[in-house]
């Protein structure tokens, strides 16, 4: 009976592991990519002012884009091409995990009765404010 | 080029190799607790949870579920509960506040642990987060039908922004 669960377990972590690896790699080379072409700076050149809010880069508007359209293992792959410091990588984190996968999750949550506005005004707002704590608790230290 | 290449490569497997290092080991323990029913039989101290904010004792396995297995299958759990009548709307309307704030904890943190993120923040403020708004959600819904309130707010949503819940 454990055997069967570990096993299960075991095949369910593959079965997880080679989804995300789906995901992540082609964002990973993307990304990648992307470094090496002007259009990454200019993305981050056009969301400098909004990302500054929460302490972060400008390319860090594409990780959120990642996280929030697609979800947290696309994020992954992207923080992990671009190069970030521990903090900008813990406020990334941390608005992330309030605010990530918004189409699935969002439609998740309508079938429990709760609008998709409430949804996503809440978990957005939430993402927001602890981006910017975060974010300017990293200047302070 | 061919750096480029390596470099993405490399990458790329790294990622992979770091989130698979924890993303079986859970699968494991979850599949564990799932097999043996840990979380039916763990609704007893997590009463607490009903009592905070003030939903039935049938809330607890839904709340517990969705925050380690995640929404989906939170959502299961709580859709089956509520085709049984053992869940008011307006616990329906507060567990699903809890979750879409947080839900999968252990998976969520540790995946960003993977990429170099500070775990017990993470996990910390998003735990706190959830039960702030629940718990003030909760104390300014004191009636059982939650409809009937959003029906209120509606009109309310368009004079003021704090009033939306």
């Amino acid at each position: 009976m454990i055997v069967k669960s570990v096993i299960d377990g075991f095949k369910k972590g593959l079965e997880t592991t080679w989804m995300l690896a789906k995901i992540i790699v082609p964002v990973f080379f993307v990304v990648t990519f992307l470094q090496y072409t002007p259009i990454l700076g200019w993305v981050a050149e056009l969301f400098k002012p909004v990302m500054a809010l929460f302490n972060l880069p400008g390319e860090a508007a594409i990780i959120l884009v990642l996280g929030n359209f697609l979800n947290i293992y696309a994020a992954i792959g992207a923080i992990k091409a671009v190069d970030l410091s521990a903090l900008e990588i813990t406020t990334l984190s941390m608005m992330l995990s309030f605010s990530h996968s918004q189409l699935v999750e969002t439609a998740v949550a309508k079938k429990l009765g709760i609008s998709g506005f409430k949804v996503v005004f809440i978990r957005v707002s939430l993402a927001v404010v602890s981006g910017i704590i975060i974010g300017r608790m990293g200047i302070l230290l | 080029m061919m750096d480029i290449l390596k470099e993405a490569a490399l990458g790329s497997f790294n990622s992979v190799y770091s989130i698979a290092i924890i993303i079986i080991p859970i699968m494991i323990v979850m599949q564990l607790m799932k097999d043996y029913q840990v979380l039916d039989k763990a609704t007893g101290p997590f009463s607490f949870l009903s009592k905070i904010f003030n939903t039935s004792q049938e809330s607890v396995l839904p709340f517990l579920v969705g925050i380690i297995f995640g929404l989906s299958y939170g959502a299961g759990v709580i859709i089956q509960s509520a085709k049984e009548g053992n869940l008011s709307k307006r616990d329906l309307f507060l567990i699903t506040v809890f979750l879409i704030t947080c839900h999968a904890v252990f998976e969520d943190t540790l995946l960003f642990v993977a990429v170099g993120a500070n775990g017990w923040l993470l996990l910390g403020v998003r735990t706190l987060a959830a039960f702030l708004l629940t718990y003030i959600l909760s104390k300014r819904i004191k009636i059982e039908d939650v409809s009937k309130l959003e029906a209120e707010d509606g009109q309310e949503l368009c004079h003021n922004h704090k009033q939306i819940f």
